[in-house]
Parts: C-alpha cells; sequence; structure tokens
C-alpha cells in the first residue's frame, strides 16, 4: 500500500491567537497538496504540525507507510522538510553537514553527493558562509536525503535563481512520479503565500488569513 | 535486538563526531573551559601557594580548591551543549533526523571526553603548584573519573531542560546547584581520601566511590528518559 496523509480538524493556539480552526485535508502517493494562504494565516504551524514537531490542540494527523499509522515520533524521522527556519551547522561544511545527517539516517555519502551535483552545491563550503539561494537548495539537498516518501515544503521556492527553481522542480516532479525503477511516488504538501503553478498538484486548501 | 543497538550506538556516535568536529572549527568551549581554568588555578596558586596552606591543613583545602576549579571551568563550558544550537536554529534538522536518546548519548559522550581533558589538564598542574603529594593516585584518578562524568552527565541534563528557555545563563546556575551540589560533595570527600591516605579498603572512600558511581548512573538514565520529553514537542 503507497503512502498516504490525512490530518481532519487540526487546531492550534499560541496563547490567546488561535492559528489552526478545524483544518483538514490531505493527500495520496503522487499527489501534491497545495497550501496557500497570507503570512501569519498558519501554514507553517499546519506543517509543522504535520511534520509531528508541533503538537496539534485537536484533530489528527493519519500518516501512513505501506501499514499502520505513523506516530508523531516516526513521522519526525521520516519527513523530509523545507522551511525557512530550517538551519545547519555553519562550522561543517555542505557536505559534511550531509554526511553528518546520512550517519544519524544510517545511510552512505552517496545519495548526499548525487544531491549536491544536481543542486549544483559547493560541498567545500562551509554552511555558514552561503547565500540565502544556496541555503535553500541545501534545504533540499537535507530534505531529499533519505528518500522520505512525504516532503513538507514550506515557501520551497524563495531566494531561489533560475537554475535553482529549475533543479527544485525537477527533483519534485521525480518524488511526485519516479521514472521506471525509481521506487514508488511519493506525496507532498506544498505551503505558499501565493498560488502556484506545479504540476502534481490534486488538491488545494487556502486558509486564507 | 544487536542490530538496533548497533544503530542506536552509530547514531550517537555520529552526534558524538559532529560535537568534536564544530568545536576543533570554532574551540569554543575548549578556550573557556581552559582560560578559566587556568587563571582561577594561577589565582590560587598565587593566593595560596605551597607555603600558603600548612600541611595539616592542606589534603583539607586542596581537594576542595581543585574541584571548584574543575566546576566552575565545566560550568562556563558545558551549558552550550544544546543552547548553541537552538541559537543557530539547527536543532530542527537534528530533531528531524535523530532520535532524542542517541542526541543526549552522543552530547553527554562531548561533555565527558570534554571534562576528561580538562581534568588531564588541570590536575597535574594544580598539583605541581601547590606542591602537593597524593597518597592514594589511583583513588584520586578514581574521583576525577567518577565526578567528572558526573558533572558532565548533570550539566548535559540541565543543558538540555534550559536550553529552549530564556534567561539560560540563570536558569543553569539555579537548576545545577541541586543537581551537582552531592556530586561536588561526594567527589570532595572522596579526593579528600586520595589526597591524605586514611581508610583501609572496604571502609569510607570506598562507599563514596560507590556513591558516586550511583549518581552517575542515576543522572544517565534520568537523562535518557527525561530528555525526550524536553527535545520534542
Amino acid at each position: 500500500m503507497p503512502a498516504s496523509l490525512r490530518f481532519d480538524g487540526l487546531h492550534r493556539r499560541f496563547g490567546r491567537l488561535a492559528v489552526l480552526r478545524g483544518i483538514s485535508g490531505g493527500a495520496a502517493a503522487g499527489e501534491a497538496l497545495l497550501v496557500t494562504g497570507r503570512n501569519g494565516s498558519g501554514k507553517s504551524t499546519l506543517l509543522r504540525c504535520l511534520a509531528g514537531l508541533l503538537a496539534a490542540d485537536a484533530g489528527s494527523v493519519d500518516y501512513r507507510e505501506n501499514g499502520p499509522p505513523l506516530g508523531a515520533a516516526e513521522r519526525r524521522r521520516r519527513v523530509g522538510l523545507v522551511a525557512p527556519d530550517l538551519a545547519f551547522y555553519g562550522e561543517l561544511t555542505v557536505a559534511e553537514n550531509l554526511v553528518f545527517f546520512a550517519r544519524l539516517r544510517g545511510l552512505g555519502r552517496e545519495r548526499g553527493e548525487a544531491l549536491l551535483a544536481r543542486l549544483g552545491l559547493p560541498g567545500d563550503r562551509l554552511a555558514g558562509a552561503l547565500s540565502s539561494g544556496m541555503r535553500q537548495r541545501l534545504r533540499w539537498a537535507w530534505a531529499l536525503l533519505h528518500r522520505p516518501a512525504l516532503l513538507l515544503l514550506d515557501e520551497p521556492f524563495q531566494n531561489l535563481d533560475a537554475p535553482g527553481l529549475a533543479a527544485t522542480g525537477r527533483l519534485l516532479a521525480e518524488h511526485l512520479a519516479p521514472e521506471d525503477g525509481g521506487g514508488e511516488p511519493g506525496l507532498a504538501v506544498i505551503a505558499t503565500p501565493s498560488p502556484l503553478e506545479i504540476a502534481g498538484v490534486a488538491a488545494r486548501l487556502d486558509l486564507g488569513g | 535486538m544487536w542490530r538496533r543497538a548497533s544503530t542506536w550506538a552509530a547514531e550517537a556516535a555520529a552526534v558524538f563526531a559532529k560535537e568534536w568536529r564544530c568545536e576543533f572549527r570554532t574551540r569554543y568551549a575548549l578556550n573557556t573551559l581552559a582560560l578559566f581554568a587556568l587563571t582561577t588555578l594561577v589565582t590560587i596558586s598565587v593566593s595560596l601557594g605551597p607555603l600558603g596552606i600548612s600541611l595539616a591543613h592542606g589534603t583539607g583545602v586542596l581537594p576542595v580548591l581543585l574541584w571548584l576549579i574543575l566546576l566552575f571551568a565545566a560550568a562556563a563550558g558545558l551549558p552550550r551543549a544544546f543552547v548553541h544550537e537552538e541559537e543557530t536554529q539547527s536543532a530542527t534538522a537534528l530533531r528531524l533526523a535523530a532520535r532524542p536518546s542517541t542526541v543526549f548519548a552522543g552530547k553527554l559522550a562531548y561533555g565527558a571526553t570534554l571534562t576528561a581533558a580538562l581534568e588531564a589538564l588541570i590536575t597535574p598542574l594544580y598539583l605541581a603548584v601547590m606542591s602537593s603529594a597524593v597518597a592514594r593516585p589511583g583513588l584520586l584518578i578514581a574521583a576525577l573519573a567518577a565526578g567528572g562524568y558526573g558533572l558532565a552527565a548533570g550539566s548535559t541534563l540541565v543543558a538540555a531542560i534550559i536550553a529552549q528557555a530564556r534567561g539560560k545563563a540563570t536558569l543553569f546556575a539555579v537548576l545545577s546547584f541541586p543537581v551537582l551540589l552531592p556530586l561536588v560533595l561526594m567527589a570532595v570527600a572522596l579526593s579528600r581520601e586520595a589526597f591524605a591516605g586514611g581508610g583501609a579498603a572496604g571502609t569510607t572512600a570506598e562507599m563514596t566511590l560507590m556513591q558516586l558511581f550511583l549518581y552517575d548512573a542515576s543522572v544517565t538514565v534520568a537523562g535518557l528518559m527525561l530528555f525526550p520529553v524536553v527535545w520534542n514537542p
């Protein structure tokens, strides 16, 4: 059974501010859910709840990969996240960062090297010395390192130049519809402030704001 | 079972190696610990010196001063264990990639080796400048090993608790006081036995050493159990 995501009635408050009020949605394998909304509408909060980084006050998240629903702790380690506040070790080079996270996941360094080449990232540069566009490319490499079935993309194309947009667009397309022998199709939740034309978007969710 | 344990150990080892790699690049903790310890050591040696303390008082006072140097030097460097990651926002990536227990174990191993390095640097210097002889060197090494590990374990646990809070420095001082005080008292008592050479096998020194090991084990287990709660939402 391929991966699937369904979330129902998600509520999340920060003090008196209700950010998520009964949000529901989902995506199946090979599909992307596009979440739009103004700044402060709760897009990032929703993605953090789906990633298991933030506990929802109410509601449920049902994410499964060939089996029963995964709990928050399992979800955290399985998903791939691209988010503006995601940072890496500035004292380490780009390649050393990826090797470290690959070791944590029990992987070799080949996948990281392949992603560096595809994203045009300089492996020997310190992560702390990257431009904002290069930092965004590194977030993509990090998110795809362990070939997650679920990609959570929070403003994934910000600061990217034309080659960066093309490279990440190709990686997203391959994630949703792998070529022959490339494994099962994945799914994605993409949050952006304004609607984007992205192949594979099967559903849209407007959080307004 | 074995495969799970080896995967767990490999994850913890990756965190440990990353901590040291980052430390060698910035030398933040190494410099802080070494400079703080050396400054305190010089102050004590100039103020008291070998002639400032009579032999009768020496075995009582010298272990206290040694542990004060180690405690405050460790307190200056070890709280950075998790604070740095929260401040640079790299904690999210680590949360999403590693199990909490392996993060704690890796950070604890880093803190313990850092403390051991500090002890290896400071203790011989301290004994030399204070012209002090140690009656039972083996017991002093055991006290330094068990006490140093406890210092790292207690500091790592408190550092994890305070990492996401405001007023980290104050919180660290307040929370580490009850956690580290019993450890330092035991380590001082044991070191005093080592300096003075009193007590036969199976008496006070061995009992205190056993208590130190129990403290170390308790704080380690408490850390492994508490850390997932404070690390994750």
